[in-house]
């Protein structure tokens, strides 16, 4: 445990003049009213039949200074675990994220099945930082959906950090609406072959909303997949970041890796800032990343007037199947309809 | 009218046609659509494309409108419901006594008026089906009927489809995204059948049709006149018009309707070429 003043806590912050943060300046969004800098907070999990968790202490990996000032301010990281071969039934929840240090390990043991929900959603003024570190042991497979929606001066950093053993499946499907600012970031370490990623999602920003997604993806094993598709929709003042990086390895032979970002500017007075990067150190790989920003087409939106449908209408029409994309491949038919109708609120 | 018997079968379900009548005969029975001395710029007044323009369309009557390449016809379809960037500067359009100008394009697709577009837009993401019911409940609610429920509207689309040889896969996929060329404007009568609009624009339907789909489609045009409809058909051939006989033909050119004739008038122009009037 560590003792520190709200201000000293601030001084420790990223800021701008770091790469990886250049778009997302932490340190100057925070301020020492913001509640939760210097405590830990307690998730409450919700935890399905066969998965069980104990106090224990953080598993050390180099995962930068959010994590590390977490499992600072945190007295205990929750260990989860889901025993061998366990196809969990249900999802693990995972809520009260907010106000505060959180340091959780979940550690999917070989062939298990664990289906996680992540709700960071809280009151005003709040600072939440969390540190997930994850470990997929051989032929396990984790689903994360994760949902954040803070009021528009509350501030979160969220980090997690994957280990993926051989023949390991992630999917992991986020949807942000953002808050005075939004950091999730996921780390992936795809250390076996024959790995399959899907890391998909959305941000959906108004006001002076700030998402930042970003995704760093290493590859040492051959023969693995990585998708990944993150949709954009930005209005009025709102600033959406998308930092994405596969590094493919000279071992990893046979990877199929592909990033895209595409993003919507509903208003003029938006920005958007993306960086796909590709590193590659494989010869026999296919790896390819895109990265659109554009508005509706009005042409299709006349289209649609001209069939009868209201501008309004056509517009969340549109905006709501471009972000639709994001979720196609998340084969729970419960958990895809809960984004969509968050969604379809947002755009009502 | 030509046969398409199993269609006006589909009509029974839902739609209000008896409602509909209602508002189509209004005031002026005779005069549905009434375009008057009409100038259009495009390009922010760059470019001047009709100039002194006059139509009317009574309803019951098929016209037909053809014209070289570049005439304004397209354009002539876009200010009539209401596209942007299509300036009006001088001159008025009448619909059933109401100033269309004045109205929105979703109001003007309430009021009945439906454009089959040359190029029909791709909707991404967004089901044919869904479209469609989107639509067609907008327009029923703006108009204060009572919307169709997703039963009642999935059999009378699986009936028109039926009867214009479009596969039910079809329908599930997004409006027009990778269909080819013909299957757009297949499409776009199936919108038309779905909706049964009061008045009709055809900008080239015709076009990159095979024999059989412009009989199908040339059928379900035909199913829908009426002496309430009104059509406006643009096309470069006369074979359409051997199926949709219209009323009248005219020639655009010059910014306005150059000349007009009866529907022997197409064979002529055809013949002829349009040198003679374009002058
Ligand atoms: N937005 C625009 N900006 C500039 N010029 C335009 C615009 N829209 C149309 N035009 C011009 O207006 C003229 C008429 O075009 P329009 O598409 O109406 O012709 P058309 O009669 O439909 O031709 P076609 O038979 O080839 O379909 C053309 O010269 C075209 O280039
Ligand atoms: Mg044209």
């Amino acid at each position: 445990m560590i003792h520190m003043q709200p201000d000293a806590v601030i001084s420790h912050f990223p800021h701008k003049r770091m790469e990886a943060w250049k778009w997302t300046d932490l340190r100057m969004s925070v301020s020492e009213e913001h509640m939760g800098l210097t405590r830990a907070v307690t998730p409450r999990l919700t935890l399905p039949d066969g998965v069980s968790c104990s106090p224990g202490n953080r598993h050390h990996g180099s995962s930068g200074v959010m994590p590390t000032l977490a499992a600072g301010f945190a007295p205990v990281c929750w260990n989860i675990r889901v025993p061998t071969g366990l196809n969990v039934q249900g999802p693990l929840r995972i809520d009260n994220l907010s106000g505060g240090h959180a340091c959780m390990f979940i550690r999917v043991d070989k062939g298990a099945s664990l289906d996680i929900e992540e709700y960071h959603q809280g009151p005003d003024r709040r600072f939440s930082n969390m540190d997930l570190q994850v470990h997929l042991a051989e032929g396990s497979r984790l689903r994360r959906v994760v949902v954040q929606n803070d009021p528009g001066n509350a501030v979160r950093v969220a980090t997690a950090c994957i280990a993926a053993e051989k023949h390991s499946i992630l999917e992991q499907y986020m949807l942000s609406f953002g808050g005075a600012l939004s950091r999730l970031e996921t780390r992936l370490y795809s250390e076996g072959e024959g790995i399959e990623a899907t890391m998909n999602g959305a941000y959906l920003l108004d006001g002076r909303r700030h998402t930042d997604m970003t995704g760093h993806v290493e590859i040492a094993g051959s023969h693995c997949t990585v998708r990944q598709s993150v949709k954009g929709v930005v209005t009025d003042k709102s600033r959406g970041v998308f930092q994405g990086k596969f590094h493919v390895k000279q071992a990893a032979q046979h990877t199929d890796a592909r990033m895209r970002h595409d993003a919507l500017m509903l208003s003029d007075t938006t920005e958007v800032r993306a960086r796909p990067e590709l590193e590659i150190y494989a010869d026999d790989v296919a790896c390819a990343h895109g990265n659109t920003i554009g508005a509706l087409d009005e042409n299709v939106l006349f289209y649609m007037r001209q069939r009868g449908i209201p501008q309004a209408r056509s517009r969340s029409m549109l905006t709501e199947a471009f972000v639709a994309e994001a979720f196609d491949d998340l084969d729970d038919a419960a958990s895809k309809q809960s984004l969509l109708t968050r969604v379809q609120e947002w755009l009502a | 009218m030509q046969a398409f018997p199993k269609l006006s079968e589909a009509w029974e379900f839902g739609i209000n046609l008896g409602k509909h009548d209602e508002t189509l005969q209004s005031k002026d029975e005779a005069l549905m659509l009434k375009i008057n001395n009409l100038s259009v710029v495009v390009n922010n007044g760059e470019a001047t494309i009709l100039s002194g323009f006059n139509l009317d369309v009574p309803a019951g009557e098929v016209h037909a409108i053809m014209g070289p390449n570049g005439a304004g016809k397209s354009t002539l379809s876009y200010v009539l419901t209401g596209r942007d960037g299509y300036d009006v500067t001088e001159g008025s359009v009448t619909y059933r006594d109401e100033n269309l100008l004045d109205m929105e394009p979703e109001e003007r697709a309430v009021a009945g008026l439906f454009l089959s577009f040359q190029y029909p837009l791709e909707i991404p993401g967004v089901p044919t089906l869904t479209f469609l019911r989107t639509a067609l409940n907008a327009q029923l609610r703006a108009r204060g009927q009572e919307e169709l429920s997703a039963p009642d509207f999935m059999k009378r689309a699986r009936s028109v489809a039926k009867e214009l040889r479009i596969k039910p896969d079809m329908l599930k996929r997004p409006l027009n995204v990778g269909f080819s060329g013909g299957e757009k404007k297949r499409m776009e009568i199936f919108q038309m059948l779905l909706l049964e609009p009061a008045f009709i624009v055809m900008d080239e339907t015709d076009s990159g049709l095979d024999i059989d789909a412009l009989r199908v489609v040339a059928d379900g045009v035909n199913a829908l006149r009426s002496p309430e409809r009104g059509m406006l058909i643009i096309t470069h051939y006369q074979r359409l018009l051997d199926y949709i006989v219209p009323n009248k033909v005219h020639v655009l050119a010059g910014g306005k309707i150059a000349v007009s004739g009866d529907a022997d008038f197409a064979r002529t122009l055809e013949a002829d070429g349009y040198d003679t009037y374009a002058a």
